[in-house]
């Protein structure tokens, strides 16, 4: 995995963290998948059945999961700015500062270089932080992408990768929760008239 | 031949769910529910006898193994998702709103019903950790719609954290499975890499550090899913919003099958890292259960929260059973696992009663139902006195051999905080108990329709099984099954 490749999927994450439109952050997270799904074709395909699969299957799902948001996205009534996220530089900080513990803390674990390990690592702590700090269903949504995006990048760097029956499960799974999530952000939208998240607190003891 | 019967158990509800949508009436989506939910009840209860006679090592095949712990986790899967199925056409009968479009909401509820009950009854079967993760997720996607299925407010917000909370766990869990299988075949793995008998035999060979990350990182991921504290807020609000049938099957069936997969890891794995620090991970997440589910039992609460938060704290005993790691621990650990499956089920499925006649009960605690209507009392008072752990239920035999267990394990400090634990939670649903039965009633008495009717013949047939399961407690004891069970799971 070439550093270049690692450093543009961190930076897609980071700025799925700090743009606005929710329908710029669902295009970063398509270009991330589609970024994977090419490298992988292109640099293992002719030596390894299971990441050639792996490729093809991060290629339809950076089509096929993005444009299922966008149809979501696109029904919705058009989006307020919430007020309740903290501002871009703060989220941004705070994205760094996370990135940079990641880099620090996390100790080799089998994958072929350490840029890689601490990438896919990194990968999944910033969508766990975009479902956190980002408080629109669809940007939680997003940020369980980008976790997947993590793994698959994790699995893409296993000598054969990670076998097919669990590529395609994981891929089947994956439109089944995403699919699950549109669902959710479409019935939330009509009830709340917002997909502000924040709104969703009347259970608390 | 066995292995054609497991994939029957498997096949039957993904088949019954689909089949669901051929007839046009609700009657005949209710009828192909039942008859479905009958066949691979039979199918999953002759598997588990099968499993449970054939010999501590149990059966094993390409995909599957059977052993008697195996057996036990799929015998009470079937039970309760039987029970669920059946109270289910009495739910919808009374149930108006839906998320879905009132022409389809049955025939979704089904379809979602039952693939959940699929993937549940595969997951206690399956061979394969990443099999077993693909399986766990695949429960998330069912459950969260059914868990949203009235569309309220209240459901939707519930079933929306339930569904993040667990698939951002669920992928914390992939990672630790990915640097699992990235240690355990460094030049290249295949499928077979990831099943219990690879790692257990692999398990020594691992890098410390390694197999330590992963371990915390799939334990911590299971831990979402099956609601240990800290990493439990989806949990009272799923079971408090889910409809009573689906809260039963969450609380009975759900958890305590993700917590065998934890259970198997923790086996298997647990040999990779120094001294007993995967037990220790257990009993940490047991004794932190407890701790934050205490509190909320001794408070006034909705009928479905209260059994929302008892489950947090009867998923922390069985988390401290397995952590224990002896014989007389694992013997408690599967007698509370079917105790409270029967008891716990049977307290939502009071609540369909409950709700029908007094709606405020989905905000406030129930009071004087003594006065209200005997059936949902006698539902109420065998669910709650079980739960307490009351004398002669099966769940005060399960948590004194859990406790004599750890006692037999050396772990006396753990033991007595659970026992303080343990007796604070008996007197907050003692409390509740008498509260709920004999306090002051709103209202007038209520009429004995149709949910009533099934809440009396329910609470008759769950008090039966918990009786026998008393008998089952007293009798194990001593009979070396103990050793046995965790053989097999080993």
């Amino acid at each position: 995995m070439t550093g270049a490749v690692t450093w543009g999927l961190v930076a897609g994450s980071l700025a799925v963290l700090v743009v606005r439109r929710r329908s710029s952050a669902i295009v970063l997270v398509a270009a991330q998948s589609l970024m994977l799904g090419l490298y992988a074709l292109t640099q293992h395909a002719r030596t390894s059945t299971a990441l050639a699969v792996a490729g093809a299957i991060l290629i339809v799902k950076a089509l096929l999961l993005p444009a299922l948001l966008l149809v979501t996205v696109r029904r919705a009534p058009k989006a307020r700015l919430i007020e309740t996220e903290p501002p871009a530089l703060a989220r941004l900080t705070i994205a760094l500062a996370l990135a940079l513990a990641v880099e620090q803390l996390i100790p080799r674990f089998g994958l072929t270089s350490a840029g890689v390990e601490h990438a896919a690592v990194g990968l999944l702590a910033l969508g766990v932080l975009t479902a956190v700090v980002r408080r629109a269903v669809i940007f939680q949504a997003l940020g369980f992408l980008t976790a997947e995006n993590g793994i698959y990048l994790a699995g893409l760097s296993l000598p054969g990768g990670l076998p097919v029956f669990i590529e395609l499960g994981l891929v089947f799974d994956l439109v089944a929760v995403v699919s699950v999530a549109a669902a959710f952000a479409a019935k939330i939208h009509e009830q709340l008239g917002s997909g502000d998240s924040s709104l969703l607190e009347a259970l608390r003891e | 031949m066995n292995e054609a019967l497991l994939i029957a158990v498997v096949a039957a509800p993904v088949l019954g769910g689909l089949l669901i949508r051929v007839p046009g009436s609700p009657a005949g989506a209710d009828r192909v529910n039942v008859l479905s939910a009958s066949i691979t009840a039979a199918l999953a209860l002759t598997a588990s006898v099968i499993g449970a006679l054939h010999g501590a090592g149990g059966l094993h095949g390409s995909w599957f193994v059977l052993d008697r712990a195996g057996a036990a986790f799929l015998a009470v899967i079937a039970v309760v998702g039987w029970c669920s199925a059946i109270v289910s056409p009495a739910y919808l009968a009374g149930q108006g709103k839906s998320m879905f479009t009132a022409r389809r909401a049955r025939a979704w509820y089904y379809t979602a019903f039952h693939l959940f009950w699929a993937a549940l009854l595969a997951l206690a079967l399956v061979e394969n950790l990443g099999v077993a993760w693909l399986l766990i997720e695949a429960t998330t996607g069912a459950s969260a719609l059914l868990v949203a299925y009235t569309g309220s407010r209240n459901a939707l917000e519930a079933g929306w954290k339930y569904l993040v909370l667990t698939t951002f766990g669920l992928a914390l869990a992939l990672l630790g499975i990915l640097i699992l299988f990235a240690r355990l075949a460094p030049h290249g793995g295949s499928l077979a890499t990831l099943d219990w008998q690879s790692i257990a035999h692999r398990a020594g060979a691992l890098p410390q550090q390694s197999a330590l990350f992963a371990l915390v990182l799939i334990l911590t991921g299971l831990a979402a899913k099956i609601g240990w504290a800290p990493v439990h807020n989806w949990l009272p609000d799923a079971h408090s919003e889910a409809p009573p049938p689906v809260s039963a099957l969450l609380s009975a069936a759900l958890l305590p099958t993700v917590m065998l997969i934890a259970w198997r890891v923790v086996l298997t794995l647990g040999t990779a890292v120094a001294g007993h620090l995967a037990r220790d991970l257990m009993l940490a997440f047991g004794l932190a259960s407890l701790a934050f589910a205490i509190p909320f039992l001794w408070r006034p609460m909705a009928w479905k929260r209260l059994l929302a938060y008892s489950s947090l704290e009867h998923m922390g005993i069985l988390a401290l059973g397995i952590g224990f790691a002896s014989p007389l621990a694992t013997i408690g650990v599967l007698v509370h696992l079917a105790g409270h499956a029967l008891a716990k089920s049977l307290g939502f499925y009071t609540a369909m009663p409950l709700l029908g006649h007094e709606p405020s009960a989905s905000r406030r605690a129930p009071r004087g139902l003594a006065r209200l209507s005997a059936p949902v009392a006698a539902g109420v008072g065998v669910s709650l006195g079980t739960l307490s752990g009351l004398p002669p239920s099966p769940l005060f035999f399960s948590e004194l051999l859990i406790l004599a267990g750890g006692i037999a394990a050396g772990q006396p400090v753990i033991v007595a905080l659970a026992a303080v634990l343990m007796a604070l939670g008996f007197l907050g649903l003692a409390h509740t108990l008498i509260e709920a039965l004999a306090g002051d009633a709103r209202g007038h008495r209520w009429r004995a329709g149709r949910t009533v009717r099934l809440a009396r013949r329910l609470t008759t047939g769950v008090s039966l099984g918990l009786l026998a399961l008393s008998a089952v407690a007293y009798l194990l004891v001593g009979t070396g099954i103990g050793a046995s069970l965790m053989g097999g799971l080993a």
